[in-house]
């Protein structure tokens, strides 16, 4: 699979690996998924009230699953290294995304640097059926998904800040999300582990 | 020519009502709680009347008056969808079992809203949408 996506470098390649991968994976049912992280949600605005804390906690929360779901997507994927940030988007966007929520996300708006990036989602299905209340116009409802960009890159080397800036549950009509790479880590590099 | 829906209500377990829409304007919309209301009671009788054998969730017509004919659907979760329709001849039986149907979905996907808490009035801007494109093209 690697070698013939070698050779059709300019053809898009990660599309069709998406595609495979998600072939490949386990599914469960969506409704389960959606009524699963709604409750996750609710619960916390409960628990905290302040919609600030809120969205922290969702970041906080996909911290912490990214910097273990990386090792699944590296296993699984076999996507070899990227050899730059653009080309790291382009994984997230295609085979990270595809894999694990069934979406492919569209990478654009890049900085001139090429350090900051938007993923565009046109539909996700964490926020199927969701509607907000009016009060909560602080709530990035999807917000968890930030923390685990920001926890899986980490884990193969670079430092990145993912926020939310638009959300359909806000009324736009897609979700986006800017990533902004502010370092790479490059002084431990442990043996064990495989780059990125 | 067709039938014509004036009023749908969604009425919740201890015969609270959730939601109230009337779409004919002419009327008071007093006058359609009043025989919602009055329906609740042959809805009441309709569920209790058949022991042993299972009940369809479409309860069928549950009284005429002088314009109009009410319709009733319960669900195992005791929750009565009744519409008010006007209608003109025989009974369109199917496109109302199929409009029920429809209804209960959107019902369904309403609940799905992790913001919303069963037994609360259901105010969703999506749900009033939905239902008044699905009145239009009954």
């Amino acid at each position: 699979c690697g070698a013939v996506v070698m050779a059709q470098k300019g053809a898009r390649p990660y599309d069709r690996i998406g595609e495979q991968v998600f072939a490949k994976v386990d599914k469960i049912n969506a409704e389960l998924f959606t009524l699963t992280y709604g409750s996750i949600v609710t619960q916390l605005v409960k628990d905290y009230e302040d919609l600030g804390e809120v969205n922290t906690q969702l970041e906080k929360m996909g911290y912490n699953i990214g910097v273990r779901l990386i090792e699944e997507f590296l296993a699984r994927s076999n996507v070899g290294r990227c050899a730059d940030f653009t080309e790291t988007a382009e994984v997230v966007a295609k085979v990270g995304f595809k894999m694990f929520l069934g979406i492919t996300a569209n990478v654009t708006d890049w900085d001139a640097e090429k350090k900051e990036f938007s993923l565009v989602l046109d539909d996700n299905p964490l926020t199927e059926f969701v509607e907000l209340p009016e009060s909560y116009n602080k709530l990035w409802y999807a917000n968890i998904l930030c923390g685990v960009i920001r926890g899986a890159l980490e884990m193969v080397q670079m430092k990145v800040e993912a926020t939310y800036v638009k959300c359909v549950l806000h009324g736009h009509d897609v979700s986006e999300i800017r990533v902004l790479l502010k370092e790479i880590l490059t002084d431990e590099i442990p043996a064990s582990m495989r780059d990125e | 020519m067709g039938i014509k829906v004036v009023c749908a209500s969604v009425i919740g377990k201890s015969n609270n009502p959730l939601y109230i829409r009337c779409f004919d304007n002419t009327e008071e919309p007093l006058k359609f709680h009043y025989i919602v209301h009055s329906a609740l009671d042959v809805v009441e009788e309709k569920s209790t009347a058949k022991k042993g054998a299972s009940l369809d969730l479409y309860l069928g017509m549950l009284y005429p008056t002088e314009d109009y004919r009410v319709y009733g659907y319960t669900t195992n979760s005791k929750i009565k969808f009744i519409i008010v329709v006007q209608e003109d001849g025989d009974s369109h039986d199917q496109a109302i079992k199929n409009f029920f149907r429809k209804f209960h979905v959107l019902y369904a996907n309403t609940v799905a809203n992790p913001f919303y808490t069963p037994d609360d009035l259901i105010t969703s801007r999506k749900f009033n949408e939905e239902l008044e494109k699905q009145v239009k093209t009954v």
